[in-house]
């Protein structure tokens, strides 16, 4: 018997890469499984269906229960359709994880209004149509899991990504608000910060960009960061199966980095030093003097100005 | 008064009323010329109005301070780029952004609309890549600059019923740990401030809901002294970022509440369990307990 005997399962970007991980996770444990995917290329063009009709073949021939679906997430109309797929084909819905995802790096000063548009609508719009369609019918059943994609590149800051990250960060600001929201109606809401290697991550500028910048000391690596061709992305859906079965009924608003073997709780945002007037607010003058000994000591500038 | 922003030239977004207002009068007395940005539009978005940002003007000017007001709406690419051109085009240059603009549409998740969700997104997170996106390329040429985004308690410790202002919110604070490390080599600082302050978009949570929050357990109920809060206080703080001595403070991020500053940390592992090879669910469900979840608190457990 598996963790998700007789769970109903919808898994975004699930074609390829991780979704596609998750998909057939899900789908071992037990599941059926909706599995999404608009068959796009990295940038989020040349539709296809053949990678989610692949990975519903995959299932099958394995024994499980899954349906394609080719609908847009960064559409609200589309998202609709592709959570009343789950209700129509199995009869509810249990589980939703939201993979689907596109890049489009550039210098913030270079990026322009459609690229970081269309990274905003895939990511966090898409993420939001379809948390946002599954949870009333969550509410009703009274138990739901919603996982969220985030990412280490909004929570640390990767060049180049403003999109990307900003659209990332905001998943991670979605998911504690849900959290909250839907806690009390048996629903949990937690996100996979994942690293891995994929399409979206070994491709020739990032793994030149990462190289330049851990030369520079600008950006902290992880160590296993430094292996990232051994990172599977198969290796992010057992946390994944695990935050959706009955065992993490109390695991709510939390984000985890998983990467290979190696799967990390991550810290909550906490004041780390305070200063403190009681009767105003500061002056300038005081903060001149005061910054620099207490808040700002030991600051380092991730990206120090360089002498021209 | 002083002069540490002398010679600056500061674009101040939402500086017609609360914080934005107090930004934009500080600066001005520290030297700095300032646009003062404000639709004067109502908290949700609605009724623009020229008036707020025109008083906030006459009273730099009173005080015999340089601004000029522009109602442009940081949330549409063009509009914000003249809004950074008004700058340019006034006085000369841009050397600071204070990103304040900002409006409100809470509901429950479950309840949100489409149009909730993109309004607040438009205005907070677009509203904030479309003006840095603009003042960067002239900073970039200066080889300098300042800028200040505002991110929101609510999106790092998730307020329910936010989830759009939430995610607003935590996507400006991931735009600014990105953009810090994409501008900081041309002498460009980028951090964000989370303000806590008595504004009429903090009011729009009713006491009621406070209580009822409190009761839960879910956030704490008033403690037994009551820290100052007021909308101006926000200013030093920030000012303080955009002056020569805040030069090497970049992708940071500050908590201001009256006279309350704190540094906030970055995200990092707090636990890590690793093993060789792929993990099995099973096996994470059995070590769970005994490890990330010991002491993990759910923010909104279950009613029966």
């Amino acid at each position: 018997m598996g963790m998700l005997e007789g769970k109903v399962a919808v898994v975004t970007g699930a074609g390829r890469g991780i979704g596609r991980g998750v998909a057939l996770a899900l789908a071992g444990a037990g599941a059926a499984v909706v599995v999404n995917d608009l068959g796009v290329d990295l940038h989020g063009q040349d539709p296809s269906a053949s990678p989610a009709g692949q990975v519903v073949e995959e299932i099958r021939a394995a024994g499980g229960r899954a349906v394609a679906n080719g609908d847009s997430v960064s559409e609200w109309a589309t998202a609709e359709n592709l959570i009343q797929t789950a209700i129509r084909e199995f009869g509810r819905i249990d589980i939703v994880v939201t993979c689907a995802g596109i890049l489009r790096d550039r210098m913030i000063f270079n990026m322009s209004e459609d690229d970081f548009g269309s990274v905003l609508a895939v990511h966090l719009k898409g993420t939001f149509n379809c948390l946002r369609h599954a949870a009333p019918i969550m509410r009703e059943q009274r138990c739901g899991r919603i996982i969220t994609f985030a990412s280490g590149s909004g929570l640390f800051g990767n060049p180049g990504q403003a999109n990307y990250g900003a659209a990332k960060s905001g998943i991670g600001g979605l998911t504690k608000v849900a959290a909250r929201d839907l806690g009390k109606y048996g629903i949990t809401v937690n996100s996979i910060c994942p690293v891995a290697a994929t399409r979206m991550t070994l491709t020739e500028e990032t793994l030149k960009a990462r190289e330049i910048r851990k030369q520079q000391g600008i950006i902290r690596e992880e160590k296993a960061l430094a292996q990232l061709e051994d990172l599977k992305p198969e290796d992010v859906a057992p946390m994944v199966v695990f935050l959706a079965s009955d065992d993490a009924a109390n695991v709510n608003g939390q984000f985890f980095l998983c990467a290979g073997g190696s799967i990390s709780l991550l810290s909550q945002p906490r004041a780390i030093k305070t200063i403190f007037k009681s009767d105003a607010a500061w002056t300038l003058d005081e903060l001149d003097e005061t910054v620099p000994l207490t808040l700002a000591e030991g600051l380092v500038n991730p990206a120090p100005a360089r002498q021209s | 008064m002083g002069d540490r922003l002398k010679e600056k030239v500061a674009v101040v977004t939402g500086a017609g009323r609360g914080i934005g207002r107090g930004v934009a009068l500080l600066l001005a007395s520290e030297g700095a010329a300032v646009v003062v940005n404000d639709l004067g539009a109502s908290v949700s978005g609605e009724d623009a109005s020229a008036t707020p940002a025109e008083e906030v003007v006459a009273e730099i000017r009173a005080a015999g301070g340089s601004a000029v007001a522009n109602a442009d709406s940081v949330a549409d690419f063009a509009a914000a780029e003249n809004i950074v051109g008004t700058a340019v085009r006034e006085f000369g240059r841009i050397d600071i952004l204070i990103n304040v603009a900002g409006i409100l549409r809470d509901r429950m998740v479950f309840n949100l609309s489409e149009d909730d969700w993109d309004a607040v997104i438009a205005v907070h997170l677009k509203g904030t890549f479309n003006t840095v996106r603009h003042a960067s390329r002239h900073m970039r040429e200066q080889k300098g600059g300042r800028i200040v985004n505002f991110s929101s308690t609510s999106g790092l410790y998730g307020n329910s019923g936010q989830a759009n202002y939430g995610a607003a919110k935590d996507g400006v604070a991931g735009l600014t740990r990105v953009v810090s490390r994409d501008l900081g080599k041309y002498g460009i600082t980028v951090n964000a401030i989370a303000p806590v302050a008595r504004t009429r978009m903090t009011q729009t949570v009713s006491d009621a809901a406070r209580q009822a929050r409190a009761s839960r357990g879910i956030t704490a109920g008033a403690p037994a002294t009551e820290l100052r809060m007021e909308a101006e206080d926000v200013a030093p703080m920030v000012a303080y970022l955009c002056t020569a001595a805040a030069k090497d403070i970049n992708g940071q991020f500050f908590v201001v509440r009256g006279g309350v500053i704190s540094l906030l940390n970055y995200p990092a592992p707090a636990r890590t369990i690793t093993k060789q090879g792929r993990w099995t669910p099973e096996e994470i469900a059995a070590l769970f307990p005994s490890t990330f979840g010991m002491d993990l608190v759910n923010p909104a457990p279950a009613r029966d």
